[in-house]
């Protein structure tokens, strides 16, 4: 890797203090405007702090491990805590939800994280959790907020084409002819973000792991062809994880008969 | 084209608990007129959308030319037995988008054919101009002719008609259940249609079945349908 005479500077707890300042001001200011947001500016500034700190932790223990089984448990945490995030966060929570969300994010991203890190980056060995794990949590967090749209928009779709669906249905058409504006409209919404990102990049906004490759020390050329593989593999996770859970999602609101099961609007 | 018979056996509907069809036996013959009529909430609608089956009976059997409509693949019965709602659908782009909607969702291989498509604009009371009319911007009473349309290019043997009438005013309204006439007379079309409107009823004509919370109350030609119980609903 090209390095610069540039040394990164540590950050002390003391320093992290000073940060925590910063949303004391916050707090003072929802205060005064009483936005009411005192509390969860705490409990948010609480929550980034020690969850941080205990992942902080953890990666260093998994890195000194460098054991290849619990790169990939750490890598299943990550796809389970999503999938249960992307389902509490819908109006409709069914309880196959998390399961249709896991199998998505594990299908779009797994692919999208083999492709970077195998065949492009070729880590060795396989598992390097330096790459793999940083690329897996960009991809998987991308994934999951493509994830949640995709499911709020089939289900908002569906009820409310609710008489169009069944027109289609009654000329002849299968459930999957009858919602296909519905999966469509899904995929769109789910796509949108990451396709705005993809535009805006680098003019509006420097990403997260291009900025800290750099602050690092790492040659900002470098940096910017890591960052433009992570834009595309969150492109290709965020469409593929959208497809498949959107084709999934909609099953739930049809019989294998193609009829609109009303109780599940 | 094919006649067809249905048969209704048994039939019970619950929903959520709520009994919305008791013990339904009825029978629809070929190529004839018939109106379900009764106040909203009798269950029209409901027995209606278990002949195309957009819905199933909690009990019972529906036969259709002697064959369980089980047992009838459910996207063919769907072409066989043509449904036009209560509120016309109307898809994006001109009339003619909407009739060919069929052949560009992958419904069917070939789309219809200009003259097949003036064929059922025609049928269904509207004039062929209308092909290149944008679809949106016409009126609930063309929108509705549009809908039978579009369900006459499947060629069906049976058309469900739930409550065609109810958003038109009284010319209209008349002037569409002229149409269905016709449609009947020309095509042999079995009519099964839903309707709270007595004067339509009447004015269809046809076997009339009275529908109240679910039961069949009553059922014969309007003709006597009319004559005895002309006291009853005066």
């Amino acid at each position: 890797m090209e390095e610069t005479n540039f040394t990164l500077i540590n950050i002390g707890y003391l320093d992290l203090l000073i940060g925590f300042g910063l949303i004391i001001v916050s707090i003072g200011l929802s205060r005064w405007q009483n936005l009411t947001l005192e509390r969860d500016l705490i409990t948010g500034a609480v929550r980034t702090c020690l969850q941080l700190i205990a992942i902080g932790y953890l990666l260093k223990y998994i890195f000194t491990l460098d054991q290849w089984f619990l790169i990939l448990i750490t890598l299943l945490v990550m796809i389970i805590v999503a999938a249960f995030t992307v389902a509490r966060r819908q109006n409709k929570q069914t309880w196959e939800l998390p399961y249709l969300v896991g199998f998505s994010l594990t299908a779009g991203s797994g692919i999208s994280v083999f492709l970077a890190t195998q065949i492009i980056l070729q880590i060795k060995p396989w598992y390097e959790p330096h790459y793999l794990i940083p690329l897996a949590g960009m991809v998987i967090g991308n994934s999951m907020n493509g994830a949640t749209l995709a499911v709020e928009r089939v289900d908002s779709e569906i009820k409310n084409k609710r008489m169009e669906i069944e027109a289609y249905l009654a000329l002849g058409a299968t459930s999957q002819q009858a919602a296909h504006s519905c999966i469509k409209a899904a995929m769109r919404a789910a796509m949108i973000p990451t396709i705005n990102s993809m535009m805006v990049v680098g003019l509006v906004s420097l990403p997260g792991m291009m900025t800290g490759q750099i602050l690092s020390g790492t040659s900002p050329i470098i940096a910017v062809k890591y960052q433009i593989i992570i834009m595309y593999i969150i492109a290709f996770s965020v469409a593929l994880s959208s497809f498949i859970l959107s084709k999934l999602r909609f099953r739930r609101y049809f019989t294998p008969d193609h009829q609109l099961i009303e109780e599940a609007l | 084209m094919n006649n067809i018979n249905i048969e209704l056996r048994n039939i019970d509907k619950i929903k959520n608990g709520n009994i919305i069809l008791k013990d339904i036996n009825l029978k629809f013959f070929n190529g004839q007129r018939h109106i379900l009529i009764g106040p909203s909430g009798a269950g029209k609608t409901t027995l209606l959308r278990l002949l195309n089956r957009l819905d199933d009976p909690t009990k019972g059997e529906i036969i259709i030319d002697g064959e369980n409509i089980k047992d009838i693949p459910v996207l063919k019965l769907r072409r066989r037995v043509g449904m036009v709602f209560q509120i016309p659908v109307i898809f994006e782009g001109k009339v003619r988008d909407n009739l060919r909607i069929t052949h560009d969702l992958g419904i069917s291989a070939n789309p219809p054919d200009e003259n097949e498509m003036e064929n059922a604009l025609t049928l269904s009371g509207l004039k062929t101009e209308y092909l290149n009319r944008n679809a949106s911007e016409l009126s609930v009473g063309e929108k509705q002719r549009v809908n039978i349309a579009r369900t006459l290019l499947n060629n069906p043997e049976v058309l469900l008609l739930d409550e065609p009438t109810s958003a038109l005013d009284r010319a209209s309204a008349i002037n569409l259940l002229e149409s269905i006439k016709g449609l009947n007379k020309e095509l042999s079309i079995t009519i099964i249609m839903v309707t709270h409107q007595l004067e339509f009823a009447n004015y269809l004509g046809g076997h009339i079945i009275q529908l109240e919370k679910g039961v069949i109350v009553y059922q014969d030609s309007s003709e006597n349908f009319f004559k005895n119980s002309v006291s009853l609903f005066n």
